[in-house]
């Protein structure tokens, strides 16, 4: 739980960041912060409220899985 | 007749298929965001309308950061079996969901008068928050469709996958967001 308020509170500095450097920056410089700021808000979204970590198990698990799949050992239970 | 049934190890269950599936739908699905927000610069270049309403930009971010707190929370409540709060942060979620839209359609209604889709810049705002707000109406509908399912399952292991999914859903939604509001709102 305390997880999503510090990500909330992040977002919600950055989100202040960026639009005070929407007002203050100018062409090619504000476009770059306003990407990089993005990234980071995307970045922590996907982190920690998607649980992006996680990903890696559920790919470790398919792959372990399918190296696992024995279809003699199938047949023979048939 | 034998019929082959795959001698599947149990760490690669139904549950791993449906996320690593919901995975790749989001990643297909980004694509075609990014091809939207780099539309905007090729059509407007980095120049912005005056009349863009930043308050409401602004506001509407706010809410769909506050509701990814809202969807989290609903998430870690399902894993915790806390079916009460879970089903009081999905309908916070909604909540904020469904003022999104209504802010969208305000949002349409000043931008109809000030730069309708003939121009450039409407084109693409209509196109991008046109797109962006029907995941996020799909995205209410879920979460809408989840609430009932926890109300009514009978354990938390029947509606955990289905909080999870929605919720993913509906992060993905914020993040398409991020990338969009100073795309239309701050660039320029």
């Amino acid at each position: 739980m305390k997880t999503g308020w510090v990500v909330i509170g992040l977002l919600a500095v950055m989100t202040a960041v960026e639009f005070a450097i929407a007002v203050m920056a100018k062409d090619s410089l504000l476009l770059a912060l306003l990407l990089i700021i993005a990234l980071a808000k995307g970045w922590l979204i996907i982190q920690y409220f998607m649980h992006f970590g996680q990903l890696w198990e559920h790919v470790s698990d398919a792959w372990y899985g399918m190296l696992n799949d024995d279809p003699a050992a199938d047949s023979d239970e048939d | 007749m034998t019929q082959h049934v795959p001698n599947v190890n149990h760490r690669f269950n139904s549950l791993t298929i449906n996320r690593l599936g919901l995975w790749l739908f989001l990643v297909s699905d980004a694509s075609f965001f990014i091809a939207l927000i780099t539309s905007r610069f090729f059509v407007e270049g980095t120049s912005r309308p005056d009349h863009v309403n930043q308050a409401l930009g602004l506001g509407l971010t706010v809410l769909l950061l506050l509701s990814s707190l809202t969807a989290y929370r609903a998430e870690a409540a399902a894993e915790h079996g806390d079916r009460k709060q879970a089903q009081k942060m999905l309908l916070a979620t909604i909540a904020m969901g469904v003022i999104f839209i209504v802010g969208v359609a305000f949002e349409w209604y000043e931008a109809l008068q000030h730069f309708p889709p003939s121009t450039g810049f409407g084109t693409i705002l209509f196109t991008l928050t046109g797109v962006h707000v029907t995941h996020v109406a799909t995205g209410v509908l879920a979460l809408g469709f989840v609430y009932f399912q926890v109300r009514r399952s009978e354990s938390d292991a029947d509606s955990q996958w289905a909080v999870e999914g929605a919720v993913k859903w509906w992060h993905f939604v914020d993040v398409a967001w991020v990338f969009i509001y100073p795309t239309l709102y701050l660039v320029g």
